[in-house]
């Protein structure tokens, strides 16, 4: 009996082996799929980036309209806002692969990008529209902080749909140890998250509801 | 990856690897599962019926008993714990209504412990085998010659028998009769693969030479069958599980009934696994499978009601500041993007998991159909496996800190 009944042990673990293995396979395949899906949609945006910055080239060459340049900002900044909210959900559902980080790190950069050149066209063209800057630490173990940063992303994202036409908001996460991101947040001399940055000029750090947002736009 | 993924991983990879190995054990053995052995030894047999308290059950035990269709069966032991009611007076008077058949016998003073009965009881067997059944049992007539046929193999030290639920009118009832007839289907597959871990309280028969080689029951564990039975295999006897004797048995009908005998059968369970340590690995099955099984299934289960707590806690948390901060903020407390419905490969593997422990316990009920029970609803069994499951390791994790209180006091 005991001879067979090792047999079985061993059979069973060959059988829960192999099923595993075809599982995280399986998952690993899924959760790729995803990651390429991001990855398709940050090649767009990183088109629309490249239009945006020659756009701000021609500009100091030319005589543009600012309308222009404005709009084009916005709608980048609205597309990749987009995309980083469906990025985070697949991040947060990501369980076996480490692309999603990557992907993130990326947008981070073309969201640094975005903020950088917002900063120039804000110079350009100073009443075309508003810029807020969001940041916020992804994975910040505070629950305090994260349960701050929930409500922030609400009013945010809430003050987005309600003027949306004439900001640009640009969260981004700055635990992607980008060295750009890390000398922009210098200049500003911001040392604890979350903080939104408005018209490159006010820093906020204590946010009690989207009036006083509001009130800081319309300065 | 994540600590937390791979935490997680793991437990799916053992959960699914229990479950392999049960389904395997099935596939194997099961034109086996409901065997009876034919009897080629006519053993003599005596039950013992450790009895406290229970002049209202025992008489009906006795009776149950007397209707057994084993022509070996020679004598019916009570004995008594000095109950503080009728019993023994009932027993006595059985005694007189059927000479050399029924025996009532009292233990000096009261031991406080079903061992202590039992192994008073013992005493006086002259047989070659010797049962015991709870003085609140009900073994079908046909049980006991259902098991004798295993005796045939020299090496089997016990047999052990199906246990089933007679009551079942409230959720807790019902739930037990469900988790009963799953426990039999799985000590009945582990008896293939020499696993059994517990010979039950409600009717077991051992070979008495065996019995009496472990010196009978411990009088100092809490769950006396369990470290019998470990005993047994120590030795080196075989436990066999006849799925084909029933054994009706009163399960507990409160909750705090039934905390309190989960918290015994618990607490003896590690004070088993104590006694047993030296044994890991070593010892056949015992030290292979019964111990790693049991400590593996122990930790898991403390280890993961302690992780699940600490994230529900988290959550709660955050949730609970997301919400004050937003009421201060005069903005929604919830809103559709919190509503997060992305699946991940763990909530794959967890559903997967789900539906293959669900239809592992459709096919264990499958195999326990009684006739003069209605069958259990979808309901009662999702009940069971979300509802009573859930329950059960915050019992273990109670059992472990009596465990550690209490050891200190017998010490």
């Amino acid at each position: 009996m005991l001879k067979s009944a090792k047999n079985v042990f061993w059979e069973a673990l060959l059988v829960t082996a192999t099923v595993f293995f075809f599982g995280i396979i399986l998952g690993m395949a899924f959760e790729n799929s995803r990651v390429d899906k991001i990855n398709d949609y940050y090649t767009i945006s990183e088109i629309s980036m490249m239009d945006i910055l020659a756009l701000n080239d021609i500009m100091q060459m030319e005589n543009i309209s600012c309308e222009n340049l404005v709009q084009a900002n916005i709608d980048f900044a609205d597309r990749i806002y987009e995309e980083a909210k469906l990025l985070e959900k697949y991040e947060a559902a990501g369980k076996i692969s480490d692309d999603f980080k990557l992907a993130h790190k990326k947008y981070d950069l073309m969201r640094t990008f975005l903020w950088a050149n917002s900063i120039k066209t804000f110079d350009k063209c100073k009443n075309g529209f508003n810029s807020v800057v969001y940041l916020y630490e992804y994975e910040t173990e505070d629950l305090g902080q994260k349960a701050t940063q929930n409500v922030w992303s609400k009013i945010l994202g809430d003050l987005k749909e309600e003027v949306g036409g004439q900001v640009i908001l640009i969260p981004i996460a700055v635990d992607s140890d980008l060295v750009s991101l890390n000398l922009m947040t210098r200049d500003f001399n911001i040392s604890e998250y979350p903080v939104v940055i408005i018209n490159n000029k006010h820093v906020i750090t204590e946010l009690s509801n989207a009036e006083t947002l509001k009130a800081y736009l319309q300065e | 990856m994540e600590w937390l993924t791979v935490v997680y991983l793991v437990y799916t990879f053992i959960a699914l690897y229990i479950l392999t190995l049960f389904v395997l054990i099935y596939l194997q053995n099961k034109d086996r599962m409901y065997e009876i052995p034919p009897i080629k030894k006519q053993y003599k047999l005596s039950i013992v019926i450790p009895c406290f308290n229970a002049e209202k059950v025992i008489g009906e035990t006795i009776e149950t008993l007397l209707k057994s269709n084993y022509p070996g069966l020679k004598q019916i032991i009570v004995s008594d714990d000095c109950s503080t009611d009728n019993s023994y007076k009932i027993a006595k008077m059985y005694e007189k209504r059927y000479p050399g058949k029924v025996k009532a016998v009292r233990t000096p003073k009261n031991t406080g412990r079903a061992a202590g009965a039992k192994n008073y009881g013992a005493r006086f067997v002259r047989t070659e085998l010797i049962g015991f059944t709870d003085d609140d049992s009900r073994p079908r007539n046909d049980a006991i010659s259902n098991m004798i046929g295993f005796f045939n193999d020299s090496q089997v030290g016990g047999v052990t028998s199906r246990v089933l639920v007679q009551n079942r009118n409230n959720f807790l009832e019902k739930s037990q009769a469900i988790e009963y007839k799953i426990i039999s289907f799985t000590r009945k597959l582990l008896g293939f693969v020499d696993s059994v871990y517990v010979t039950n309280g409600p009717l077991s028969i051992y070979r008495k030479k065996a019995f009496e080689e472990c010196c009978g029951f411990s009088m100092t564990n809490w769950t006396e069958d369990i470290e019998l039975t470990w005993h047994l295999v120590a030795k080196g006897y075989k436990i066999r599980m006849a799925l084909s004797a029933k054994v009706y048995t009163i399960a507990p009908t409160t909750f705090k009934q039934w905390f309190r005998q989960r918290l015994r059968w618990n607490v003896g369970g590690l004070q088993t696994i104590n006694a047993y340590k030296s044994a890991f690995f070593r010892c056949g099955m015992l030290g292979l499978f019964i111990i790693p099984f049991f400590v593996v299934s122990w930790a898991l289960a403390i280890f993961g009601l302690l992780l699940i707590t600490y994230r529900i806690v988290r959550m709660v948390l955050i949730k609970y500041l997301t919400a004050s901060y937003s009421i201060e903020a005069q903005t929604a407390i919830l809103s559709m993007s919190d509503l997060d419905l992305t699946p991940s490969i763990l909530i794959f593997f967890g559903t997967a998991l789900f539906i293959l422990g669900f239809t592992y316990n459709l096919l264990a009920l499958a195999y326990s159909k009684e006739q003069d029970f209605k069958k259990h609803n979808l309901f009662q069994i999702l009940g069971y496996m979300i509802l009573y499951l859930t329950a059960y390791p915050a019992i273990l994790i109670i059992s472990v800190f009596n465990y550690i209180k209490g050891k200190k006091t017998w010490n």
